[in-house]
C-alpha cells in the first residue's frame, strides 16, 4: 500500500473510533436522564392514553384488559370519550377554564409589563436585584400564597369590611369577596404574575435603546414610541409569557377549591373528583387527554404567533 | 425633555412600586396574623409565640416537615445529577426528544403529570403509593429546572476550551471534572437549591401521589385549611417561607444569572 | 452521611418490631382516652390514619393503599370492600362482647350474618337549627320542605347551608320528592337536581366542615348536616354563652342513617390485634367514650349505662322504634350510577 493511502486509512480508522467515541460519550451523558424521563414521564402519559379508552372498574380504577370471565366487562372501547360528548356541560367547563386563563394572561399582562419595563430600563446593578424580588414569592409554597388571599378576602379583613362599609352607606347589600370568581381570579393573578414578568423583562432587556432614540427623533410621542416600537419588538417575549401563564392556570384546580364559590369549577376540579372521589379513572383519563390537547394547540399557536412576530420584528 | 422623561419615569416607578406591594402585602400578612394573639386571621390583638409552641408540639406537623425535607433532599440530589446530564447533552448535541421531555414537565399542568404518574405506579409498578413514590415524582419535574439552568450556565462559556482540553489529550471525564464542572458549579448549586425549594413547596403532584401515611408540609396545610383553620398554619406557612426565602437567596448569591430564560 | 442513613434505617426496623395496630379511622371518631387505654391494656402501639369521606377512604385504598389492621367504613362502602373480597372473615370466637350489640343493628343487608362486619357508631343526617331564630320565622322545623321549598328559604336566605357531598345531598332531595334515598331512576335524580338548582340561590354554602362553627356564632341558621355535629354546635353555643341553642329534628319525609362498621382489612398484618381492638370496643365503657365525647349514636346496648343522660334521651341520637323505620341507610351504586351521579353533581354545582 503506498504511504499516502496508508495515512489515509490510519486518520480514517482515528476519525471512526473518535466519531465513536463521540457517540459512546453522547449516550453516556443523554442516556440516565433520557431513561429516567421515559419510564416516569413518557410511559405515564401513554398509560393515560390508553387508560381514556378503558371501562371503569366496578369498584372504581380501571376494569381489566383482558379477562377470561365473560361477565367482566373487560377490553378498549370508546365510551368515555362518548360520555364527554353526550351532554355539553363537559365542553362547558372546558370554555370556562380557557376564558379564565384568558382573563388572567391578560391581566397578567397588565400587570407585568410596566414591572418589566421599568426593571429592563434601570441600572444594570438594581436589575438583578429588582428581578430577585419579583422571584422570591414565587419561592413560597403555593398553598401558602392561596391562604393569604384567604385571610385577606375574608369577611373579617378589613377591605371586605371597608367595602361592605361603603356599599351599606350606599343602601347596597355587602359584597362576598371570598369564594367567589373575583378571589379565584386575583389568586390566579397572583401566582402566575413571575411567570410573565420574567420573559417579558429577559426580552426588553435586549431592545436597543438608540431605536427609541431614533424614533423620538423622527418627532414620535411617547405613547407612539411604546406602541410602534417596544410593544411590537416585545412580542416573543409577551407570547411566551402567556404561554407560560395560561397553560399552567388551565389545569388549575386548588384556586377554585379553596377560593372559589360552588360554581366555579374548572377542568382541573373535575379530574381530581374523577382520581379521588367518584373512582372513574378512564373518565378521569379522558378529561387530561382532552386538556392535553388542548395544552398542544394553545402551545403550537403561541409558537406559530411567537415566530411570526419574530419575521415582522 | 427631561422633565417629560422625569414625569414618565415617576409614573412607571409607581406602577412597579403597586407591584410590588401587590407581591409582598399577601405575604406579609400571613407573617404578621402568625404572632396574632387571636385564633381568627382578622383583627390584631395583641403579639404571641403562641402558635409557634403549639407548632412545635404538632407531632403530625413535625412527621410532615421531617417527610418533606427527606424527600427533598433525595429528590433534589437525583435531580441535580440527572439535570446536569440532561443539561449538558442539550448544550452539546441538541437532542430535541431529550430536551422535549425535560422541558415538558416544567411548562405543562402540574395535574396532567401527578394524574399519569398516579396510573402508572398503580397500573404498571403496582407500586403503593408513599415516600418512594413522591420522590420519583420530584425528580420528574425538577429535571428540567436543573436542566435549563445548567444549559444557560454552558452557553455562556467558550466551547473552544473543551476542544483545547481535547487536544491536549484529556479524556472526556477529565475534561468534565476539572474543566466543566468547576465552570458550572454554581448553576449546578443553584440548580439543586431550586430544586430542593421546588420539592418543599410542591402541592399539586405530591397531592396525587403520596398515598396515605406520607404526609408533606403543603399537603399538612392544605388539610388543615379544608378541615380547621387557625393561625397555626400562619406559623408553619411563616417557617416554610424563611427557609425557602433563605435557599433562593443563597442561590441567586451563587449564580445571579441562572434567572436568565432564552426566550 | 452514612452513619445518618444507617440510624435511620435501625429507627425503622425497631417500629416495626414493636406490636403496632394501623387503624384507618374518620377525623374526630375516637376518643384519645379510649386510644390510650387499649395501647396499655394490648401493650402495643396505635397508630392512626385518617379520613374524612368514605369516597376519599375507597379511592385511597383502590390507589393501592396497603397496611391497615381495621378500617371503619359506612354501610355503602362496607358494600362495596365486601363485593371486592377486601376484608377477613371475623373470628367470632374471639369476640365475646359481640352480645352487647342491640340486635336492631345487627344483619344488615350489606353484610347478612355480621361475616365481615360489627357494628361500631352511627349518625343521623337531618336538620340542625338555631331554634330561637326559626320559631321568630315561624318556619316548620319538621320537613325537608325549609331546606328546599323557596316559599321558606326566602325567609332565610343566606343563612343556609347544605352538606357538600352527592349522596347526602340527592337523598335528602329525593326524601323530599317522596322517593327512595337509593332511588336510582335517572327521571327521578333529574327532579331531584332540578330541586337543588332551584334552592341553591338561597343557599350560603355548600359545607362539609366547618358548617358547625357558623351555626355556634349565629352567621348560619339551619343547615343539613350530622347529628352528632349538631350535637356539638350546641355545647359550643351553650359554653360560648350565646342567647340561643341549637335544636336538631329528624324530618316526617324520613333521613339516611349510617351505620359505621369496624372491619378487618386483608393487608392488614395484624389481625390478632386488629380482633383484640375490637372486642375492647365492643365492652359497653369504651364505646360509651365516643358518643359522651361527639354525640355520636351507639348500637351497644352495654353502653347505655355509661352515656351521659342528656345524650341518651336525645331523639335525634338515639331515635326510638318507630323514627327508626323511617330512617334509610345508603347503598352502593355501581359504576354507570357512579358516573351518571357525578355528571349530576357537576350540573349541580354549575347551574
Amino acid at each position: 500500500m503506498s504511504r499516502k493511502a496508508f495515512i489515509y486509512l490510519r486518520t480514517a480508522r482515528r476519525a471512526k473510533r473518535l466519531a465513536a467515541e463521540a457517540t459512546v460519550q453522547k449516550w453516556v451523558v443523554s442516556g440516565p436522564p433520557l431513561l429516567f424521563l421515559l419510564v416516569f414521564f413518557a410511559a405515564p402519559g401513554l398509560i393515560m392514553v390508553l387508560a381514556s379508552f378503558r371501562y371503569p372498574g366496578e369498584f372504581g380504577g380501571l376494569a381489566p384488559l383482558y379477562s377470561s370471565d365473560p361477565k367482566v366487562l373487560h377490553g378498549l372501547a370508546l365510551e368515555t370519550y362518548g360520555f364527554f360528548f353526550s351532554d355539553f356541560i363537559y365542553t362547558e367547563i372546558f370554555i370556562k377554564s380557557f376564558l379564565v386563563a384568558l382573563a388572567t394572561t391578560l391581566i397578567c399582562l397588565t400587570l407585568a409589563y410596566p414591572l418589566a419595563l421599568l426593571i429592563a430600563r434601570s441600572e444594570k446593578k438594581k436589575r438583578d436585584l429588582m428581578v430577585l424580588l419579583v422571584v422570591l414569592p414565587f419561592a413560597s409554597s403555593f398553598l401558602v400564597r392561596i391562604y393569604a388571599w384567604m385571610i385577606l378576602l375574608g369577611p373579617q379583613a378589613a377591605l371586605s369590611r371597608t367595602l361592605s362599609g361603603i356599599l351599606q352607606l350606599l343602601g347596597l347589600a355587602p359584597v362576598h369577596l371570598l369564594f367567589s370568581p373575583f378571589a379565584v381570579l386575583v389568586a390566579l393573578v397572583y401566582v402566575h404574575l413571575p411567570f410573565m414578568v420574567l420573559p417579558l423583562y429577559t426580552n426588553l432587556e435586549k431592545h436597543d435603546p438608540a431605536l427609541l432614540d431614533a424614533a423620538q427623533d423622527l418627532g414620535a410621542s411617547a405613547w407612539q414610541r411604546f406602541w410602534r416600537v417596544t410593544f411590537p419588538l416585545s412580542l416573543p417575549g409577551v407570547f411566551s409569557g402567556s404561554a407560560l401563564v395560561f397553560i399552567p392556570v388551565l389545569g388549575m384546580f386548588a384556586i377554585p377549591e379553596l377560593l372559589g364559590g360552588t360554581g366555579d369549577i374548572l377542568i382541573g376540579n373535575l379530574i381530581k373528583e374523577q382520581f379521588l372521589v367518584t373512582r372513574d379513572w378512564p373518565f378521569g383519563s379522558t378529561l387530561s387527554i382532552m386538556l392535553t390537547l388542548s395544552v398542544l394547540a394553545c402551545a403550537w399557536f403561541a409558537a406559530k404567533l411567537g415566530s411570526r412576530s419574530r419575521h415582522h420584528a | 425633555m427631561r422633565r417629560h422623561a422625569r414625569r414618565r419615569g415617576l409614573a412607571l416607578w409607581l406602577g412597579a412600586l403597586a407591584a410590588y406591594a401587590f407581591l409582598y402585602l399577601p405575604l406579609l400578612i400571613v407573617v404578621a396574623y402568625s404572632f396574632n394573639d387571636s385564633r381568627l386571621n382578622a383583627e390584631w390583638v395583641g403579639f404571641t409565640w403562641h402558635w409557634y409552641d403549639v407548632l412545635v408540639h404538632d407531632r403530625e406537623m413535625l412527621a410532615a416537615a421531617g417527610n418533606s425535607i427527606l424527600i427533598a433532599t433525595a429528590a433534589s440530589l437525583a435531580a441535580t445529577v440527572l439535570g446536569t446530564m440532561a443539561g449538558l447533552a442539550m448544550h452539546r448535541y441538541g437532542m430535541k426528544v431529550l430536551t422535549f421531555m425535560v422541558i415538558t414537565p416544567v411548562a405543562m399542568p402540574e395535574i396532567l403529570l401527578g394524574v399519569s404518574l398516579l396510573l402508572f405506579f398503580i397500573q404498571v409498578l403496582n407500586l403503593t403509593l408513599g415516600m418512594i413514590s413522591v420522590i420519583l415524582a420530584h425528580i420528574t419535574f425538577s429535571i428540567g429546572f436543573v436542566a435549563i439552568v445548567v444549559r444557560t450556565s454552558l452557553g455562556g462559556l467558550d466551547d473552544h476550551m473543551f476542544e483545547a482540553a481535547r487536544d491536549l489529550g484529556a479524556s472526556p471525564w477529565k475534561t468534565f471534572r476539572y474543566i466543566t464542572l468547576p465552570l458550572i458549579l454554581p448553576a449546578v448549586i443553584a440548580g439543586a437549591l431550586m430544586a430542593f425549594t421546588l420539592s418543599l413547596d410542591d402541592f399539586v403532584i405530591t397531592f396525587f401521589t403520596a398515598g396515605v401515611g406520607v404526609t408533606t408540609l403543603p399537603l399538612r396545610i392544605y388539610s388543615m385549611i379544608k378541615i380547621a383553620v387557625t393561625p397555626e398554619v400562619n406559623a408553619v406557612s411563616t417557617l416554610l417561607l424563611l427557609l425557602t426565602l433563605t435557599i433562593m437567596m443563597a442561590a441567586s448569591r451563587i449564580a445571579p444569572n441562572a434567572l436568565h430564560w432564552r426566550t | 452521611m452514612r452513619a445518618l442513613l444507617l440510624s435511620l434505617l435501625l429507627l425503622n426496623c425497631n417500629a416495626r418490631a414493636e406490636d403496632v395496630l394501623h387503624l384507618y379511622n374518620w377525623n374526630n371518631y375516637i376518643s384519645d382516652e379510649t386510644v390510650a387505654r387499649f395501647e396499655k391494656q394490648c401493650g402495643c402501639r396505635v397508630d392512626q390514619d385518617y379520613y374524612s369521606d368514605n369516597e376519599e377512604m375507597l379511592a385511597k385504598l383502590a390507589a393501592g393503599a396497603k397496611g391497615y389492621d381495621i378500617i371503619v367504613p359506612t354501610g355503602n362502602a362496607l358494600e362495596s370492600l365486601i363485593r371486592q373480597h377486601a376484608l377477613r372473615p371475623l373470628d367470632k370466637s374471639r369476640l365475646p362482647n359481640l352480645k352487647n350489640i342491640n340486635p336492631a343493628y345487627l344483619n344488615t343487608p350489606f353484610d347478612p350474618g355480621n361475616r365481615y362486619s360489627v357494628p361500631y357508631a352511627y349518625t343521623l343526617t337531618l336538620i340542625g337549627y338555631n331554634a330561637e331564630e326559626l320559631q321568630q320565622l315561624g318556619l316548620p322545623t319538621d320537613t325537608w320542605a325549609v331546606i328546599f321549598d323557596p316559599g321558606y328559604l326566602e325567609k332565610v336566605k343566606g343563612r343556609v347551608t347544605v352538606l357538600d357531598s352527592p349522596r347526602e345531598l340527592m337523598a335528602a332531595a329525593l326524601k323530599y320528592l317522596g322517593y327512595s334515598a337509593n332511588d336510582t331512576d335517572e327521571t327521578h335524580w333529574r327532579q331531584a337536581r332540578d330541586v337543588i338548582v332551584r334552592a341553591k340561590p338561597y343557599w350560603a354554602a355548600f359545607n362539609a366542615s366547618s358548617y358547625i362553627k357558623e351555626l355556634t356564632v349565629g352567621n348560619i341558621w339551619l343547615v343539613h348536616g350530622y347529628s352528632n355535629d349538631i350535637f356539638q354546635a350546641n355545647l359550643d353555643a351553650r359554653k360560648a354563652g350565646r342567647n340561643f341553642h341549637i335544636a336538631a329534628s329528624i324530618p316526617k319525609e324520613g333521613a339516611v342513617l349510617s351505620l359505621d362498621s369496624m372491619v378487618l382489612h386483608k393487608s392488614g398484618p395484624r389481625p390478632d390485634l386488629a380482633l383484640k381492638f375490637i372486642n375492647f370496643m365492643l365492652e359497653g365503657r369504651n364505646s360509651a367514650e365516643l358518643t359522651n365525647l361527639i354525640g355520636s349514636g351507639n348500637p351497644n346496648m352495654d353502653a347505655l349505662q355509661y352515656i351521659e343522660p342528656e345524650i341518651a334521651h336525645n331523639p335525634s341520637i338515639f331515635p326510638d322504634a318507630k323514627t327508626l323505620a323511617r330512617l334509610e341507610m345508603l347503598h352502593d351504586l355501581d359504576r354507570n350510577q357512579r358516573r351518571v351521579l357525578s355528571r349530576v353533581w357537576t350540573e349541580i354545582k354549575l347551574y
